[in-house]
């Protein structure tokens, strides 16, 4: 009960602020047509951008049994990224390509990160940190080497690699908007396998779990939702691991509760980062993914330190 | 209900190390002990039992029905295992991790009946833990968290209970207590139980059989008088001890030779 009403506020309070942030911005009375043409679509992105990255988070975070994982940080939005930014610049005009390059990357990151972090059957934080940085060095160094070749298209796409919620595409929206809702019903269907999953890989097999098919379909599910995010908008980093971890404080860690709450959580954390990026430095906008990879990587080492001091690493 | 059968069972590793020609009956109501030296295949024989890893050749019966043909979750309610791995990074109230053990008696999207909740606070009680009920488990000690997963084993009600190790690292109070309500459940609840120990004393004092693993092969399986002996343990473990009758029940004991 105390978990529906928790999910009831935290829907209730993204609408609130998504209304609101419809008036925030660099021009103080904005016509009609500012808010319907720019600030709407905007707002909207940051609702599924957010609520895509941090339900990827709580599932990858349960399926490597590690509270401390997040996509930035496991190299699968770079490889996202790469697959974008391959795509548009090999000149595909069909979204079909975009998504499915992008979708295409992030899940063999993943794989890839996968094999590299596990030891004995469970993927420690240190590996995971470590086949991190190596994927995304690879993916950072794939786009640099693609920007190198053209440089042309580089300086818009450069923007966009650091996480921006300008896109003002309806059909690009609207097709990673569909994704992600799916996406995320889809992990919510097997919340449960997910509870179970936490619990170790033989464990969850002995109360019944497919372990090896769920696993696969979790990573699929968990890479479409980071690829249909950052097609989108770039990279931006840590709402997987902020968002989750304060609603694990505020629902407990069952996923059948934690996944809509990071969704909307993520939603919520994501309007107001966006909304402090544009009015922070008027006139300039910064790019949202700085911002939260600002407050991120200090909030990442606290949750690290205080983690390893409680012996939980 | 619970006769599981391992007619001719072989198994091997990529790395090499295998097992061979395993013969095990193992009847209802059994309370059967795994023993054997470090490496000599008694996990991996558990998992075999228990449909983890499958034979290379042979058979695994339950009840006359092949393991491999079963779904998880009809095996999930026939056999519960106690892995020896486990994790506690999620702070998961006990009488969640508990009412897990209901997972394969559940349809998608069904939730726990008024019966499956009765069930959970059964296991609760007969393990002792209905104070931690609504503790995290995170912050539970591993005497405390090892109750709450024999706990959930047990709401899982399972014809057989198979255990890795249930004694390692619980002081003496808790492994005793571990062992009686093992007992209890294999005298009062018929339930077939399967534990690999290490502790020969703890095996020849609690189980009615014991089955002696030595490189792949099964030694010898029979009464603890009949396993544990002087000259068997010495030869298997290479190992200078002496097997005496304890004097509080005339069970074999391990005592240390002289080392000199």
């Amino acid at each position: 009960m105390r978990g529906t009403y928790s999910l009831l506020v935290l829907l209730a309070l993204t609408i609130l602020l998504a209304g609101a942030a419809l008036f925030i911005g660099p021009v103080s009375n904005p016509s009609w047509a500012i808010i319907q043409g720019i600030r709407f679509p905007r707002v909207f992105l940051a609702i599924i951008v957010g609520a895509g990255l941090a339900g990827a988070g709580a599932v990858l975070q349960g399926v490597l049994r590690n509270p401390l994982a997040d996509p930035f940080i496991l190299g699968t939005s770079s490889a996202a990224a790469a697959g974008v930014v391959l795509a548009s610049i090999l000149g595909f005009q069909h979204y079909f390509m975009l998504y499915f390059m992008s979708i295409g990357f992030a899940l063999t990151s993943i794989f890839v990160v996968y094999r590299i972090a596990q030891i004995d059957g469970r993927a420690p934080i240190q590996t995971i940190i470590l086949a991190g940085v190596i994927v995304s060095l690879f993916f950072n160094a794939a786009v640099f080497l693609f920007f190198s070749i053209f440089y042309r298209e580089s300086f818009t796409m450069l923007f966009y690699l650091l996480g921006t919620l300008t896109e003002g595409s309806w059909t690009l929206i609207g097709i990673s908007a569909s994704i992600i809702t799916l996406g995320l019903g889809l992990t919510w269907f097997f919340s449960r396998e997910l509870n179970m999953l936490t619990q170790g890989e033989t464990t969850a097999f002995h109360l019944g779990v497919d372990v090896e098919t769920v696993k696969k379909l979790l990573f699929v599910v968990a890479s479409t939702l980071v690829a249909a995010s950052v097609a989108v908008a770039g990279m931006i980093g840590f709402v997987g691991l902020i968002v989750p971890h304060m609603m694990r404080m505020i629902v407990g860690p069952d996923h059948r509760l934690l996944i809509p709450a990071s969704a909307l959580g993520g939603a919520i954390f994501l309007i107001l980062a966006d909304a402090l990026a544009r009015t922070i430095m008027p006139p300039l906008e910064i790019p949202v993914g700085a911002l939260t990879a600002l407050l991120g990587s200090p909030y990442f080492v606290y949750l690290l330190r205080t983690r390893q001091n409680a012996g939980e690493f | 209900m619970s006769t599981l059968l391992l007619e001719q069972v072989s198994f091997h590793y990529q790395g090499g190390f295998a097992l061979q020609d395993i013969d095990l009956s193992l009847p209802e109501r059994s309370f059967l002990a795994l023993i054997g030296p470090n490496g000599s295949g008694k996990t991996t024989l558990l998992q075999l039992m228990s449909g983890l890893l499958q034979a290379k050749s042979g058979r695994v019966r339950l009840e006359n029905q092949p393991l491999d043909t079963l779904t998880r979750r009809e095996l999930a309610r026939q056999i519960a295992v106690i892995a020896s791995d486990q994790y506690f990074a999620f702070p998961f109230p006990v009488v969640e991790i508990v009412a897990m053990g209901r997972f394969p008696y559940l349809g998608r999207l069904q939730q726990l009946t008024h019966r499956d909740w009765e069930i959970v606070e059964e296991a609760l009680q007969r393990t002792e833990i209905e104070h931690l009920k609504d503790r995290p488990i995170s912050q539970l000690s591993s005497g405390e968290r090892q109750r709450v997963l024999l706990a959930r084993a047990i709401a899982q009600s399972p014809a057989i209970l198979m255990l890795d190790e249930p004694n390692t690292h619980l002081d003496i109070h808790h492994q005793i207590g571990v062992f009686r309500l093992l007992q209890h459940l294999n005298q009062e609840h018929s339930m077939t139980v399967v534990v690999v120990l290490h502790d020969l004393t703890a095996a020849s004092t609690f189980c009615r059989t014991v089955a002696l693993l030595s490189e792949g092969k099964l030694v010898k399986t029979g009464t603890p008088q009949e396993v544990i002996t002087t000259e068997t343990i010495r030869s298997v473990y290479q190992a200078n001890i002496e097997v005496h009758p304890s004097p509080t029940g005339g069970f074999p004991q391990i005592c240390y030779g002289n080392q000199d």
